[in-house]
This record gives C-alpha cells, sequence and structure tokens, in this order.
C-alpha cells in the first residue's frame, strides 16, 4: 500500500506539489490525470523515490521511506517497475539488452532471461526486435520496449509514466489491453500517468486529478467526465470555457 | 554603476565557481566510497578501457611523434651553435618526458575521451537514463562513472607511456632529418642523460591528470540541465574545467617534483 501524506516537493523556491494525501490499497489501479506542468510526473517519481519530498512523509507497505538513503531503498525500488515518460532506454544496450537487464542485474540465468525477453517482446508487438539499439525504434516502439522492461520482473507496483503517448489509437487500446491482461494476472498496484484520459480509465478504477501542484479530485474512473468539480468536468470534456487556470 | 556591475560580476562569477568545486568534490568523495569494496562492473570496466584507450592510441601517437620532432626543432639553433649533439637527446627527452608528453597527451586525450564522456552522461542524464538505473536500485556512481574514471585514469598512464616512446622515436627521426644526428647518438643520449625519475615523474602527473579529467568530466555529465543545449554546454565546461585543472596540478606536481 502507498500513502503520500501532505506530500510536498519544491525546486528552488517553486512548489511544484504540496500537502498531496492519497492512499493506494495493494492491486489497485490508479490513474493520474491534470493539465501539463501539474506535477503529474513529480508525483510518480516521488513514488519512486527519484525525488525526495521536502515536507510529508511516503509510506510504503507502512514502512516510512522519506528521507531515505539509496542503498536503504534498493529493496523498496527492487518491487518497483517504472515506465519512463521520455522511455529511459540505455543507448548502450539492444532491445533485448534493455528490457532483460532488471532481471540479468538479479542474477538470473542467461536462458531464462531470453526466454522471458522474447514473451515480453511479444506481448508488446516486437517480436523479432531484439537486436535493434533503441536509436533504430521510432517513439512508440520505445514506449513498447519501456513497458516490456517496466514489467518483465513481475514487480508488486508498476508506475506508468504517459504509457501510450506517441501510440495509434490501435496500439492505444492493445497496449491498455495488455496492461490490463498484466495486472489482471499479477494482482500488482498501478499508478498511471496520462494525458489520454478516454483510454486511461478504460484501465484504473481511480483517477486523481493534480491541479496546480495538489491532489485537487479523487473518483471514480468510470464516472471522472461527470464529476461534481466543474475543473474536472472542464479538463476531462476538453472544454475551452471554465474555471480550469492554464 | 560600470564598477558595482563588474564587483557583482566577480562575485556571481566566484560563486558559480564555488558550487563547481564544491560539487566535484562531493563526487569525488561519491566514487571513494563506492570504491570500498572495489566491485566494479567488469564489461563496463573492460569496454570503457577500449574504448577510451585503444581507441586514443592513433591520435596520442600521432601528438607525441610531432611533440618529439618538434623539441628537437626548437633545440636546433642551440644545438648547432654549441656544438651539442650529444645533449640534443637529452634536451628533447627531458622535456618530453618530464612535461611536454603528459601536458600535450593529457589535454588531447581531455578534448577527445574527456568531453565524449561528458556528451555521453549529459544524455544519458537528460534522457533520464541515470534515473532509469536508480528505479532498478543500481547505483549510477557504482555502474557507471566508477568504471569510466578508473579506465581513464588507467589508460592515460598507459597512453602516455606509449606517447612518450613515439615521442623519443621522433626526436631521433627529426634530428637526422634537420641536423643529421645518427640514431646512435641520440640513442645514447637518452640513455646517458635521462633518469627514470624523469620517465615516472611524467607518469605521475599523467595519474593525476587522468583522475582530474575523469572526474571533471563525470560531474559535468550528470548535473546536465536544459536538454540537447545543456548537454553542449557542459561539454565545453567540462573541456575548460579539465584543461584548467592540467595546468594547475602540473604546476603543482612540478614544483613538489614529485
Amino acid at each position: 500500500m502507498i500513502e503520500l501524506r501532505d506530500v510536498g516537493v519544491r525546486f528552488g523556491a517553486r512548489a511544484v506539489l504540496e500537502g498531496v494525501t492519497l492512499t493506494v490499497p495493494r492491486g489497485a489501479r490508479v490513474g493520474i490525470i491534470g493539465p501539463a506542468a501539474s506535477g503529474k510526473s513529480v508525483l510518480v517519481k516521488l513514488i519512486a523515490g527519484l525525488v525526495a519530498p521536502t515536507s510529508g512523509r511516503l509510506v510504503i507497505d507502512g514502512a516510512d521511506v522519506t528521507g531515505m538513503s539509496e542503498e536503504r531503498l534498493a529493496p523498496v525500488r527492487a518491487r518497483i517497475g517504472m515506465l519512463f515518460q521520455n522511455y529511459a532506454l540505455y543507448d548502450f544496450l539492444t532491445v533485448e539488452g534493455n528490457v532483460g537487464f532488471p532481471l540479468v542485474r538479479r542474477g538470473e540465468a542467461a536462458d531464462v532471461v531470453a526466454q522471458r525477453v522474447r514473451d515480453r517482446l511479444r506481448a508488446v508487438g516486437l517480436a523479432g526486435s531484439e537486436a535493434k539499439m533503441p536509436s533504430q525504434l521510432s517513439g512508440g516502439m520505445k514506449k513498447r520496449v519501456g513497458i516490456a522492461r517496466a514489467t518483465i520482473a513481475a514487480p508488486e507496483l508498476v508506475l506508468y509514466d504517459e504509457p501510450t503517448a506517441g501510440l495509434d489509437p490501435v496500439t492505444t487500446s492493445k497496449m491498455y489491453d495488455l496492461l490490463r491482461a498484466d495486472h489482471d494476472r499479477s494482482g500488482a498496484t498501478a499508478i498511471a500517468v496520462s494525458s489520454d484520459v478516454a483510454a486511461l480509465v478504460t484501465f484504473v478504477d481511480t483517477v486523481v486529478f493534480v491541479y496546480q501542484g495538489r491532489a485537487h479530485y479523487q473518483g471514480p474512473a468510470k464516472t471522472v467526465a461527470d464529476a461534481p468539480d466543474p475543473v474536472v468536468r472542464q479538463f476531462v470534456r476538453g472544454a475551452l470555457d471554465g474555471p480550469l487556470v492554464g | 554603476m560600470l564598477g558595482e556591475n563588474a564587483i557583482t560580476n566577480i562575485g556571481s562569477r566566484a560563486v558559480a565557481v564555488s558550487r563547481e568545486l564544491g560539487g566535484i568534490t562531493i563526487l569525488f568523495a561519491q566514487i571513494l566510497r563506492a570504491l570500498v569494496p572495489p566491485r566494479l562492473d567488469t564489461r563496463e570496466l573492460v569496454k570503457n578501457l577500449h574504448k577510451m584507450g585503444n581507441r586514443s592510441v592513433p591520435i596520442v601517437a600521432l601528438t607525441a611523434f610531432f611533440t618529439g620532432g618538434l623539441m628537437v626543432v626548437q633545440a636546433a639553433p642551440f644545438v648547432q651553435r654549441l656544438q651539442a649533439t650529444s645533449l640534443a637527446g637529452w634536451a628533447a627527452g627531458y622535456a618530453v618526458l618530464r612535461e611536454v608528453g603528459p601536458i600535450l597527451i593529457a589535454l588531447m586525450f581531455s578534448g577527445r575521451v574527456g568531453a565524449n564522456n561528458t556528451a555521453e552522461l549529459g544524455t544519458m542524464t537528460v534522457t533520464e537514463q541515470l534515473d532509469g538505473l536508480r528505479a532498478l536500485a543500481i547505483d549510477p556512481i557504482r555502474y557507471l562513472i566508477v568504471p569510466r574514471v578508473v579506465s581513464m585514469m588507467v589508460m592515460l598512464v598507459c597512453l602516455t607511456v606509449i606517447g612518450d616512446l613515439i615521442a623519443l622515436l621522433g626526436a631521433m627521426l627529426v634530428a637526422k632529418a634537420v641536423l643529421d644526428i645518427e640514431f646512435g647518438i641520440m640513442y645514447a643520449s637518452f640513455v646517458e642523460n635521462l633518469a627514470p625519475e624523469d620517465f615516472l615523474h611524467g607518469v605521475y602527473k599523467s595519474l593525476a591528470f587522468g583522475l582530474s579529467i575523469a572526474v571533471t568530466s563525470c560531474y559535468f555529465g550528470v548535473t546536465v540541465r536544459g536538454g540537447a543545449v545543456g548537454v553542449g554546454r557542459a561539454v565545453n565546461a567540462a573541456v575548460v574545467a579539465a584543461a584548467v585543472s592540467v595546468m594547475l596540478l602540473d604546476f603543482f606536481l612540478t614544483y613538489l617534483n614529485v
């Protein structure tokens, strides 16, 4: 279970997140939506321990991990998989090397790694791409390699930062089908940031609307377009008129 | 006010330089801590040794050859005037082994290897690859940076040794061509007048230069901000910082006669 208790993040004088309180139960699927530069990616990186909160507490499965050193965070991170907004594929490794990297670092046997890499690449529609380098991939292909890498080690928590950005509508649907099947099978907790709200709500159960650095609204994903908050409704419907600022 | 602006500029530059020096010192401490115990990623180490060393041999050889020849050309008027052909080898070799060789090879190494290192690490930083490693509970210092630092130190020493030999060869060839000094005379001049300490002095310097080039290039790489433009700025800053550190280290190591 993930708990953010009145968490804030400041970069210098700029407050990116303020007073964020959020609970994500084990096995839940939570979507994070909001306008550009509202702090969505920072929120996800904070949960991954890549950004330290300047106030508040982050508790994972009952353990307060706020301010933990990199060494002490290692066992926590070992249970987390993450898809980065800009893929974060390693330039110096092939697709096979990238996807298998988490398993190789854990000491898995080479044949096991190779088989699981093949299975993952087939699942994301990139069978046969093992030998390619990231520079040879399109943006959508990089995204799918990133998803494969984030999920290959069967983590307990998977963080997705814009999992379908750059993908066409058909591929987007296939991706969410894949993620649903993965999470149905594993029961892993999922937290996904996405600007494609219509597609996101087919995968998550709850959405959190981050607005001006705060968790402005939390509610069921299926009915977010009819949320009681007018700011949320305007954002989700894409309306130009309304109280939404920025 | 012109005076006030000048003082403000000096002050802000001093603060900026202090911040960079502090950051470099912290990175150096993190590297030392990551070496205890010395668990290096072997594949990364071997890859970097090859990339930084083997591929630098041609440019270092070229630099060294002309450095040795240059020392003979510069000494030629005095050698001819004083008829001191037996000292031509000493004149060229002493300068090359103790000073010019290590410095020029280090500067060439910084421009080629150091700049490339900063660009690589900078690109990895702006594309979140370092965050990707941390998300997998991999310490980027231990996995990426320590192998690069070790590789750069080891390879600069090796390249300096190779460069010294090629420089002396260049000196011999140019001495024959310009001053008609036989190879045997030059060789005897080297052997009779140059001491092992002269060679080791240059080697110790190259070790120190390698460390400073490695740490500065890595520091500017991992602290990049601002996308591709930031990477370019970081490369420039790394090369300048490495060059300054090489000159400062050279002065102090020469003064201390290490």
